[in-house]
């Protein structure tokens, strides 16, 4: 159905549509290259999770063959009792950084510690247990840059569906609305010069009659 | 009938991630957790290991002139998805990364914008100009 348009026909709302315009087209183009931009940076994002993610995997299957050979070599109760001995807490630094406007986390996580700062004794357990450790430590080092970068896909994905949804109403919506109602007033404006000239040359007609 | 209101703030609030003050390299290196403040009241970290990489390729003298981060000036009349780095030391530091010369008048597009950014995504920051 046609929709009814409720503009005044003055040149008043003329000027006020074409200021309207030309600002809503200028907001298009910014939040457009703003969403190129976003675009950009979530496929960058995406193309390092894929990279991490592999490597994640790989480090975690290096983790449990080590851990495997650990229970092998040094056996079960042992490695438990290593494992309830050792620290449970890792130092990782959460701080924030922007993508065009977009609060996403970095951390940076200082997991790998020395043997002394373990907490299993290193007199009485086997090297397979270090190693061990060292491979989980690894796996975690590498789980934390991948949450990094997933928290930041997830927000830079929220970003640019607001954003996508802006241009989509600019340039589908408002602008189309604008640029409706402009026409519509720049012909009523003609229609009421035409019918003008027209009453007015009537007018003269029937002047010149009287003479 | 959308607001002017609406689009103003819209296109206001485009730059707010802006940094209020720009630091150089060599204070970013000497921090302990490196940061500047942006414009919406935030705060920007740097990664060390970014600040590492562009002290190998940054001269001495220039560690304390480079300013961070390095403004990516997105401007609509160079066409879309190209860009203009402010500064002259930034803008060689650029070419550096791109492996061309590099001035600071000179035009970015977008391939290029891509490498700058998956190389330093902290040390670097759009700013949308009209």
């Amino acid at each position: 159905m046609a929709k009814i348009i409720t503009v005044a026909p003055t040149r008043m709302e003329l000027i006020k549509l074409r200021k309207r315009v030309a600002l809503a087209q200028k907001g298009h183009d910014l939040l457009r290259e703003k969403m190129d931009a976003l675009i950009l940076e979530f496929f960058n994002i995406l193309n390092k999770i894929n990279a991490h993610r592999s490597k994640s995997v790989e480090q975690l299957m290096n983790a449990h063959k080590a851990l495997s050979k650990c229970l092998a070599v040094v056996g079960t109760v042992e490695t438990i009792q290593a494992m309830r001995e050792s620290k449970r807490e890792s130092k990782v630094d959460v701080s924030t950084r922007f993508i065009m406007g977009v609060q996403v986390p970095i951390a940076e996580a200082k997991i790998e510690r020395g043997i002394l700062e373990r907490g299993y004794s290193f007199y009485n357990t086997a090297s397979a247990i270090d190693r061990a450790t060292k491979e989980f430590e690894l796996a975690l080092l590498s789980l934390s840059e991948l949450a990094e970068l997933e928290a930041a896909a997830y927000e830079l994905a929220h970003e640019l569906d607001k954003t996508k949804r802006r241009v989509n109403a600019l340039e589908f919506i408002i602008i189309p609305t604008i640029r409706k109602n402009l026409k519509f007033i720049v012909m009523r404006l003609d229609e009421m010069e035409r019918e003008n000239f027209t009453r007015l040359k009537r007018i003269k007609a029937i002047l010149e009659e009287r003479k | 009938m959308i607001s002017e209101k609406f689009l103003e703030h819209e296109i206001a609030n485009l730059n707010v991630h802006l940094t209020q003050k720009k630091i150089s390299l060599k204070e970013a290196m000497l921090s302990e957790k490196p940061h500047v403040q942006t414009k919406g009241g935030g705060k920007h970290f740097f990664k060390r290991d970014e600040l590492d990489f562009l002290k190998e390729i940054v001269s001495d003298e220039d560690l304390d002139k480079l300013l961070l981060p390095i403004t990516i000036m997105m401007q609509l009349k160079l066409g879309r998805g190209s860009a203009r780095i402010s500064g002259i030391i930034e803008a060689n530091v650029i070419g550096k990364i791109l492996g061309k010369p590099f001035s600071e008048g000179d035009i970015l597009y977008r391939p290029e914008v891509v490498t700058i950014r998956a190389k330093l995504p902290t040390t670097t920051e759009y700013l949308f100009l009209p």
